[in-house]
């Protein structure tokens, strides 16, 4: 398998952090890193691995362009949470998650929707929380910061709808700016 | 923590069958090949983003961050773990350990909470990589307004469920890092 540009980032910072934990506490420093991330690493793995599957599997059942032309459509409050289970519900990462808002905004879907959706998939992604955050930060903490972020999307879609009444800003095109 | 991972794996076996109840072998494949290229495009990074973050957790004084982070720092604390969760570059894969490696330092629960909503909300990589490209700067500019106060609201509010709960008192997973 050919390594991607983003795996030699990876490789790069994994050697610079050693060197300097080489420099401030020695081999014994190295060995005991690499013994925890080890450990992670296997700890993490079987979550993970079942984390991906259940993206995959959401992807197979959401159709997205009935998700689509439903948002454009909406507004008000049931708009913001549509758009808010929409994001929460979104598997993948940025790569996915961009291209639909441009769709939704295309669709017609308003500043608060769209906001609202990228809030939902940055905090309260299920697909984040299942392959990352569970595995990670265990359960207590995982479930706490989630349920206290369920109401942050419909927040920040509402702040967005009063930020384009009182402000200059807009959504317009990426070439125009 | 068991209790957890079956329920993820339970999640998986109902989210399969509901895919091939609808599209039968070939939907069930389809979703297993997107698992597939995405644990293929993580299988040499996250060992590598992994094994950063030990040796960060090793050269750097995660205990002094841990008392501008703990638990006793109230209101400053979580405004501060916002900002720094905000300066994280890099994806899930790298800012988890490092959450967790401060977590395990000493850092409160609503100041975590606070660290991984300010990474989620305005992740600088993301956006440089894939929003503003996609949705323009001025999308950027609506969107990071009116999400600015919720990484610092959701701190608060778990800071509040802890109040409320006794006994409930979320604590790092003990992998040795």
């Amino acid at each position: 398998m050919a390594l991607k540009t983003t795996d030699w980032v990876f490789i790069g910072l994994a050697m610079a952090a050693g060197a300097l934990c080489l420099a401030t506490g020695g081999w014994s420093a190295v060995v005991s890193a690499l013994g925890a991330a080890g450990g992670l690493l296997w700890i993490v793995l079987p979550q993970l691995v079942a984390g991906l599957l259940i993206g995959g599997m959401i992807q197979e059942l959401v159709d997205r362009d009935r998700v689509t032309r439903l948002l454009g459509a909406q507004s008000g409050m049931k708009g913001l949470g549509l758009a808010a289970v929409a994001g929460a519900l979104t598997p993948g990462g940025p790569f996915t998650s961009f291209p639909i808002v441009y769709a939704l905004w295309t669709a017609g879907a308003d500043a608060g929707a769209l906001v609202a959706y990228v809030a939902a998939w940055s905090t309260i992604g299920i697909h984040r929380l299942i392959v990352w955050e569970l595995p990670f930060m265990g359960a207590d903490l995982a479930v706490l910061r989630y349920a206290v972020s369920l109401p942050l999307p419909i927040i920040a879609g509402l702040a967005a709808r009063w930020l384009v009444r009182v402000t200059r800003l807009r959504v317009q095109e990426a070439t125009d700016s | 923590m068991t209790a957890v991972i079956i329920g993820i794996w339970v999640a998986l076996a109902a989210l399969t069958s509901a895919v091939h109840a609808r599209k039968g072998r070939p939907g069930v494949e389809a979703g297993a090949g997107f698992a597939w290229r995405t644990a293929k495009s993580l299988s040499v990074r996250l060992p590598f983003a992994l094994l950063t973050a030990a040796f960060l957790a090793e050269a750097l004084p995660v205990e002094r961050l841990a008392s501008i982070v703990g638990p006793e720092t109230g209101l400053l604390g979580i405004v501060v773990s916002a900002g720094l969760g905000g300066l994280l570059p890099g994806g899930p894969m790298t800012s988890f350990p490092i959450a967790l490696v401060i977590f395990q330092g000493g850092a409160g629960a609503p100041q975590i909470v606070a660290f991984i909503t300010g990474w989620s909300i305005f992740a600088m990589h993301r956006v440089i990589a894939y929003e503003a490209p996609i949705m323009g700067w001025s999308f950027v500019a609506l969107r990071m307004l009116s999400c600015s106060l919720l990484p610092i609201l959701a701190g608060l509010l778990a800071w509040a469920v802890i109040a409320l709960l006794p006994g409930f008192n979320p604590a790092p997973l003990p992998i040795p890092i």
